[in-house]
C-alpha cells in the first residue's frame, strides 16, 4: 500500500462521509449522520497511515507542496471536526463542512498539483517547518468550522426572525457559541503556530523576524480580523449577525493568506 | 487629560483603528512596495506621483502607518490601565454580598438548613471548598457569616497580558527599525571583511555547495571565523538555517554567486596562416600573457557573465548566470595595440575582432572559471528579545484568557436555634457548565457530611 494509494481510500471515505451526512440532512434520521461520523473517523486514521508514509517516502515534512499542504489541511479539517462534532454535537453542520474538505482534497488530487515528493530546497530544510506549517493549519481548520457554523448561523437567524421553528437542537444561539468556541481555539493556535513561530523560524532562517513580505501581512490581516471579533463581541457586546461576518471574514482571510498571496501576490513564501 | 484619556479608552476607537490598519495594510500588499520610480510610472502612470507622494509605496514604513500603529498602541495601553484598577480592586479588595435574595436571584444557586451551629458549618463550607482548590475570604457579622471563595483568579487578567505582550512587540519593533541593522556581505574563499560597525572582521574558510542527485540545491555551507584584531576567536560552518551568532550579530546564509572580477579564462590561439599552430593559454583578469611565438601579448579587460548588447547599443550583463559569458581582450605590440575585441564561449565564430594592424591570430574562448562568492546577511536586531519576550506574554494571556476562566462560589451562613441556614451561589462568565458540576459536587458533599 502506498501513500497515494491510502490518499485515494481517504478520499473516498470522505465522500461517503459526506453522502451519509447529506442523507442525515434530508431525511432527519441521526444514526445517519454517526454513520457520517464514524466514515470520517475511518478516514483520518487512514489520512494519517498516508500523511506517515509520505514523510517516511520523502524524509520530511507533509506539508511542503501544494498536493501535500492541501493534503495536511484536509487532515486538520477532519482532525478538528472530529473534535468539536465530538463535544458540541453540530451534525447539521457535517454536510456542509465535508463539503469544504472533499474540495481540497479534489483539489490535491488534481492534476494541476504536482504530487511527487522533491528534495526539500535549503531554506525549509528546519524543525520549524514541522512546528509553523502544522499548528497554523491547524488554527486554520478550526476557522473553517466557525466560518460554516456562522454561515447557518444566519441562515437560521433568518428563519427564527421569521417565526419559523427550526426543529432543531442546533438553534441560532447554539451556532453563535460554537463559531465563537472555534474561534477561541483557533485564535491562539494561529497566533502561535502562523504568527509567533513564523517570526522565530524567520528570524533564524532570513535573519529577520519580520519582512512585511504579502503572506506575513495577510496573516497579521486575517489576526486582526479575529481580534475584531473577540473586541467587539467581548466588550462591545456584539453577538448574531455582526459577529457571524466578521467570523466569515476571517475565515475568507485566511484562506487567501494560504491560497490567493501565492497565486496573486509575489512574495518570499513563493515556495508555499 | 481628561477627555484625552476618555478619547483613548475607548474600545470603539481601538476597533476603528483597527480596522484602518488592516485596510491600509491590505493596500499594501496590493501595490507592489519599495520599488522605483520608474517602475511606478509604467505601472500605474499620472497617479504614480501621487502614490510616492502619499508613502503608499513604502506603506509599511510610512509616516501615516507608523502614526497609526502608535495611537493604536496609546489605545491599547489607555483601555488596558483604565480596566485594571477596577479588576485590581475586585481581586485583592473584593465585597463580600450580604444580601440573601441577590445570590439566590443568581442562575446557580442552592438554599437549606443544617443542623449545625455557624462555626461548624463554616469549618465544613471551607473543608469541601478548599479540597476543590478554591481560595476563600470571609466576613463574620453576628450570627452570619459571609464566604467568597475563588478559583483560577488570574483569568481576568489574560487580555491584560495579550496586550502587554503586544506592546513589547510593538516596542521590539521600534528598536529593531531604530538600532537594527541588515546588511548583505559577499565575501570569497580567503578573503577577510570587516563587519559593519563591529569591531571584528569575518573569513571565509570555505564555501561549498551540496546538491541532491536530481541536481537541484541542497545546502550551502560557509566555514566562517571571527577575527578581532589579529586573533581568531571562533569558527562555524553555517547553513541556511544555522547562522553563527557573535556579539549580538547573527551572519545567515543567504545566497551565493560568482566572483566574475577575478576569472580565469582559457583561450586557444590559433594562426590563420598555419593550422597545426595551437597555443592553449590561460589569461587572468588585468594580466598580460605573452604568445610563444613572436612578441604578441594579450590582456584580458573585461569578462560579462551573461552578455547582451543593450537597447542603445551598450553592452551589459543580463543576469549574473554564465549564460553567455563573452571577454573583451586586447592584443599589444610594444606599447602599441594592434587588435581588440570581444570573443564568446557559446559561440566561438562570432568573435568581434577589431585589427588595428593585420593580424593573423584568432581567438576561441574555451573555458572560464570564477571563484564562488557565499552571500551572507548580516543583521543586529537588538529589538529581537522583545518580540520572544512579548510572544511569550501573548501566548501566555491568550490561554489565560481563554482556558483559565475564574470560577466564584459565593456562601452566606446565618445561624438561628442551632441551626445554620446554607445560602450558597456560583458565578462564572465562562465555562459555566464546569462551575455548575462543581457546585453541585460542593454542596453534595457538605449535604452527606453528618
Amino acid at each position: 500500500m502506498n501513500e497515494s494509494t491510502l490518499f485515494l481510500i481517504t478520499f473516498i471515505l470522505y465522500i461517503i462521509s459526506a453522502f451519509f451526512y447529506f442523507a442525515f440532512l434530508f431525511s432527519k434520521k441521526e444514526s445517519l449522520a454517526k454513520t457520517g461520523y464514524r466514515f470520517a473517523f475511518l478516514g483520518l486514521i487512514l489520512h494519517s497511515l498516508a500523511l506517515i508514509l509520505r514523510t517516511i517516502e520523502s524524509g520530511h515534512a507533509p506539508f511542503t507542496n501544494m498536493y501535500e499542504s492541501l493534503s495536511f489541511l484536509g487532515w486538520s479539517a477532519i482532525f478538528a471536526y472530529i473534535i468539536v462534532e465530538g463535544k458540541f454535537k453540530i451534525r447539521r453542520a457535517g454536510p456542509y463542512y465535508m463539503l469544504i474538505v472533499i474540495g481540497l482534497m479534489a483539489l490535491a488530487s488534481s492534476p494541476l498539483m504536482p504530487s511527487e515528493a522533491t528534495p526539500l530546497i535549503p531554506a525549509l530544510q528546519s524543525d520549524w517547518l514541522w512546528l509553523h506549517v502544522s499548528i497554523t493549519m491547524l488554527g486554520e481548520a478550526f476557522f473553517a468550522i466557525a466560518f460554516i457554523t456562522s454561515i447557518m448561523y444566519l441562515a437560521a437567524d433568518a428563519k427564527e426572525k421569521k417565526g419559523v421553528d427550526s426543529k432543531t437542537s442546533l438553534t441560532a444561539d447554539k451556532l453563535d457559541s460554537v463559531s465563537y468556541r472555534c474561534v477561541a481555539i483557533g485564535f491562539p493556535l494561529f497566533t502561535l503556530g502562523g504568527l509567533i513561530f513564523g517570526m522565530v523560524w524567520a528570524y533564524k532562517a532570513w535573519g529577520g523576524y519580520w519582512s512585511w513580505d504579502p503572506k506575513e501581512v495577510w496573516s497579521l490581516i486575517t489576526w486582526f480580523v479575529f481580534a475584531l471579533y473577540l473586541h467587539s463581541r467581548i466588550v462591545m457586546g456584539w453577538k448574531g449577525r455582526r459577529s457571524a461576518v466578521i467570523a466569515i471574514l476571517g475565515f475568507l482571510a485566511a484562506l487567501f493568506t494560504y491560497f490567493g498571496v501565492n497565486y496573486l501576490l509575489a512574495g518570499l513564501h513563493s515556495y508555499a | 487629560m481628561k477627555s484625552f484619556l476618555k478619547t483613548f479608552s475607548s474600545v470603539k476607537l481601538a476597533i476603528f483603528l483597527l480596522i484602518l490598519i488592516t485596510i491600509a495594510s491590505i493596500l499594501g500588499t496590493l501595490i507592489p512596495q519599495q520599488r522605483t520610480a520608474a517602475e511606478y510610472a509604467a505601472r500605474y502612470g499620472q497617479i504614480s506621483k501621487l502614490l510616492v507622494q502619499l508613502q503608499i509605496t513604502n506603506l509599511y514604513h510610512s509616516f501615516w502607518y507608523i502614526c497609526l500603529l502608535f495611537l493604536f498602541s496609546l489605545n491599547i495601553t489607555v483601555c488596558t490601565l483604565t480596566r485594571l484598577s477596577p479588576k485590581l480592586k475586585k481581586t485583592f479588595k473584593p465585597k463580600l454580598e450580604k444580601e440573601t435574595r441577590k445570590l439566590l436571584a443568581l442562575k446557580i444557586h442552592e438554599r437549606y438548613k443544617k443542623n449545625w451551629d455557624l462555626t461548624r458549618t463554616r469549618d465544613e463550607v471551607k473543608k469541601s471548598l478548599t479540597g476543590y482548590r478554591y481560595r476563600i475570604k470571609e466576613d463574620i457579622e453576628d450570627e452570619r457569616a459571609f464566604l467568597l471563595a475563588r478559583k483560577k483568579a488570574l483569568g481576568p487578567y489574560g487580555s491584560d497580558i495579550v496586550h502587554l505582550g503586544l506592546l513589547v512587540i510593538l516596542i521590539g519593533g521600534i528598536i529593531s527599525g531604530a538600532w537594527g541593522l541588515r546588511r548583505q556581505m559577499n565575501i570569497s574563499e580567503g578573503q577577510v571583511l570587516p563587519v559593519p560597525n563591529a569591531d571584528f572582521s569575518l573569513r571565509l574558510d570555505k564555501f561549498e555547495t551540496d546538491f541532491y542527485p536530481n541536481g537541484s540545491v541542497k545546502d550551502w555551507r560557509s566555514t566562517l571565523t571571527v577575527i578581532e584584531g589579529d586573533k581568531d576567536l571562533t569558527s562555524k560552518t553555517i547553513e541556511v538555517n544555522h547562522p553563527l551568532a557573535h556579539k549580538g550579530f547573527v551572519f545567515y546564509q543567504s545566497s551565493y554567486g560568482w566572483d566574475w572580477q577575478n576569472p580565469t579564462l582559457e583561450i586557444w590561439v590559433k594562426k590563420t596562416s598555419d593550422s597545426n599552430f595551437l597555443e592553449k593559454m590561460s589569461l587572468k583578469m588585468g594580466e598580460k600573457h605573452r604568445l610563444e611565438e613572436g612578441d604578441t601579448e594579450i590582456a584580458l579587460l573585461n569578462f560579462i557573465p551573461d552578455f547582451i548588447i543593450g537597447e542603445k547599443g551598450e553592452i551589459a550583463t543580463r543576469s549574473l548566470e554564465p549564460n553567455n559569458p563573452a571577454a573583451y581582450i586586447e592584443g599589444w605590440q610594444e606599447e602599441e595595440r594592434v587588435f581588440s575585441g570581444w570573443i564568446f564561449a557559446k559561440f566561438p565564430d562570432f568573435a568581434r575582432m577589431h585589427s588595428d594592424k593585420p593580424s593573423d591570430f584568432s581567438f576561441e574562448f574555451k573555458d572560464f572559471q570564477a571563484g564562488q562568492y557565499s552571500g551572507i546577511q548580516v543583521s543586529k536586531d537588538p529589538g529581537a528579545n522583545f518580540i520572544w519576550a512579548g510572544s511569550v506574554f501573548l501566548m501566555l494571556g491568550l490561554l489565560l484568557a481563554f482556558f483559565w476562566p475564574t470560577r466564584e462560589i459565593r456562601f452566606i451562613l446565618e445561624e438561628s436555634q442551632q441551626k445554620t441556614d446554607i445560602i450558597a451561589a456560583g458565578i462564572a462568565q465562562k465555562n459555566k457548565e464546569t462551575l455548575e458540576s462543581e457546585f453541585a459536587s460542593v454542596m453534595t458533599s457538605l449535604r452527606r457530611t453528618k
